[in-house]
């Protein structure tokens, strides 16, 4: 089983590591999909829920709007309702995570399992979350149509602003994961991770930009919103997307995110490292 | 009664001694419920702080909708929240039988066990902003009133436990019923603002078929002295409707089950 660490000699030995790394990393991603699939509720209950929130947000933006000037914080009403749809959409990206399975692997025990796993521990969480991020596109992107058809939501017809949205997806969701790794290794010391998880989600709601456009908060709060990296996966996308920020910026934006996934990323690393000397199996 | 009732107050004890086994997270979970409460009214501030009125509601008019709304389920998610996992933790497992064979009504047995501490940080929440609103109203609490928002936060948490019961009921047939019943709360999103917002559907879904406008809107029109007619009232009767559905319903259900056979 261990066989795999062994440091390869030969350009075939070399190859032959390689596919066997690709073959376990593509085994997680399919199984992850599997079950992600397997459940039904599961596949209808996000829909639901997400069409009611973007609902009850679109009538709310509406009153407010008729009770205002033509533009808000420099957005017209038509923006706002095309940003706040998509961002109802993207901030599951920060409640889907995997801070409950941390938790669950170490009540159960099975922490001391997942470590000694001859593949990086880190890289598979990885994987299975990128796994995770196709199903949510699949997922979601049947809602687009049900939106733009109901609901006027306007998305943009240049190629290129798409693929600098995919981009910053890509980033953003980067950004959540390294982020999430330093919160899940909490659980190393609380062991219950419930508390950890909701006091996460509830930040990140507000300070993503997923409730209300950043645009139109006050300058204190916009302050306050880039000192946490959650708006990089909701907002900075969006905005992107939706044109607030022009497709010229786009490798300004990009290099921000990235800057986000090196420093978590090594933080997240160092954390670990640290926390897993504190590892305690529960009833084991 | 008086048995279940000295049952209840026991089985409460010991819940919370299992609970503060864990206080990190106990302290966690609340400090969590203030906060994403208080996200959640942030957006309501931020955006009101640059429109004067919702539909001709005023930001502390709107405070106390959301405010009322928080209470009423806090109570419900504090002593019934084991409503959701019916399904999943009790049917689907076979731990149901375990209830089954007991000395006491089974419904009641999974509500005793039952003590959702991440309500006590809804609670606070909710009166905070019930308090601070009445407050900047000058809205004075004269025993009249202070009468009527018992009534309307007891009304409002037995419409949410209503709704929790009648979907959970649903885990005799379809096994995990928890996604069901998170749908249909998911509504209460409607409820925190006023419902003259929304289209007539929506109005007429919240106040005659998942009626959460009883625990919002509707009592927080009638302490504002709005004019509400007979509807600051109707919705003791809703509440009671909806739960004895609900019982009968419990009870159509539990003829029927006959074990996971696990």
């Amino acid at each position: 089983m261990n066989e795999v660490i062994t440091r390869p000699r030969t350009e075939a030995a070399l190859i032959r590591t390689v596919r066997r790394t690709v073959a376990a990393y593509s085994a997680i991603a399919s199984i992850s999909l599997k079950e992600a699939f397997a459940y039904t509720s599961r596949v209808w209950v996000p829909f639901v829920i997400q069409f009611i929130s973007i609902v009850v947000f679109i009538y709310f933006w509406r009153a407010v709007y008729a009770s205002s000037g033509s533009t808000l914080g420099g957005l017209s009403l038509r923006q706002t309702l095309n940003y706040v749809i998509l961002a109802q959409i993207l901030v599951q990206l920060w409640e889907a995570g995997y801070i409950g399975l941390f938790g669950y692997l170490l009540r159960q025990g099975q922490m001391g399992l997942e470590l000694v796993r001859p593949i990086d521990f880190q890289f598979q969480f990885y994987t299975r979350q990128l796994a995770l991020l196709l199903y949510f596109i699949l997922q979601r992107a049947l809602l687009i149509p049900v939106l733009w058809l109901f609901f006027g939501l306007q998305l943009p017809s240049n190629p290129w602003v798409w693929v600098a949205f995919g981009i910053s997806v890509l980033l953003g969701h980067a950004v959540v994961f390294f982020f999430e790794w330093c919160i899940a290794c909490l659980a190393f010391y609380t062991t219950e991770v419930g508390g950890l998880y909701q006091t996460r989600t509830a930040l990140a709601r507000f300070f993503s930009g997923s409730l209300v456009p950043l645009a139109l908060m006050p300058a204190w709060l916009q302050a306050l919103t880039g000192f946490f990296p959650f708006a990089q996966a909701v907002s900075v996308p969006i905005s992107l997307l939706i044109g607030i920020t022009p497709l010229t910026e786009a490798p300004r934006v990009w290099l921000i995110q990235l800057l986000w996934v090196v420093g978590l990323g090594v933080l997240s690393r160092l954390i670990f490292r640290v926390a897993i000397r504190k590892v305690t199996v529960q009833g084991g | 009664m008086k048995r279940y009732l000295k049952l209840y107050g026991w089985l409460l004890l010991q819940q919370i001694k299992i609970k503060l086994e864990y206080p990190v997270d106990f302290f966690l979970s609340v400090i969590s419920q203030i906060f994403i409460q208080g996200t959640g009214f942030l957006t309501i501030w931020v955006v009101m702080a640059q429109v004067p009125k919702l539909n001709g509601w005023n930001f502390y008019e709107v405070a106390l909708i959301y405010g009322l709304l928080t209470l009423s389920f806090a109570v419900s998610v504090t002593f019934t929240s084991n409503l959701w996992f019916i399904g999943y933790t009790y049917i689907r497992s076979g731990d149901f039988d375990r209830l089954l064979v007991r000395p006491i009504d089974p419904l009641f047995h999974v509500v005793m066990d039952t003590l959702n501490y991440s309500g006590f940080g809804d609670f606070i929440s909710g009166f905070i902003l019930v308090i601070g609103s009445t407050l900047a109203l000058g809205l004075t609490w004269t025993p009249a009133r202070l009468l009527y928002l018992a009534f309307a936060v007891l009304t409002g948490a037995a419409i949410f436990v209503g709704t929790y019961l009648i979907t959970a009921d649903t885990a005799f047939w379809i096994m995990d019923s928890q996604p069901l019943t998170y749908s249909v709360f998911k509504n209460f999103e409607f409820a925190k603002y006023p419902l003259s917002v929304f289209p007539r559907a929506i109005q007429f879904l919240l106040t005659w078929l998942i009626p959460y406008g009883f625990a919002s809107y509707y009592p927080a029109s009638y302490l504002l002295g709005r004019d509400t007619g007979p509807m600051a009232w109707v919705g003791v009767v809703v509440a009671v409707v909806l739960l004895f559905i609900g019982r009968r319903l419990w009870f159509v259900g539990l003829r029927r089950y006959s074990g996971t056979g696990s």
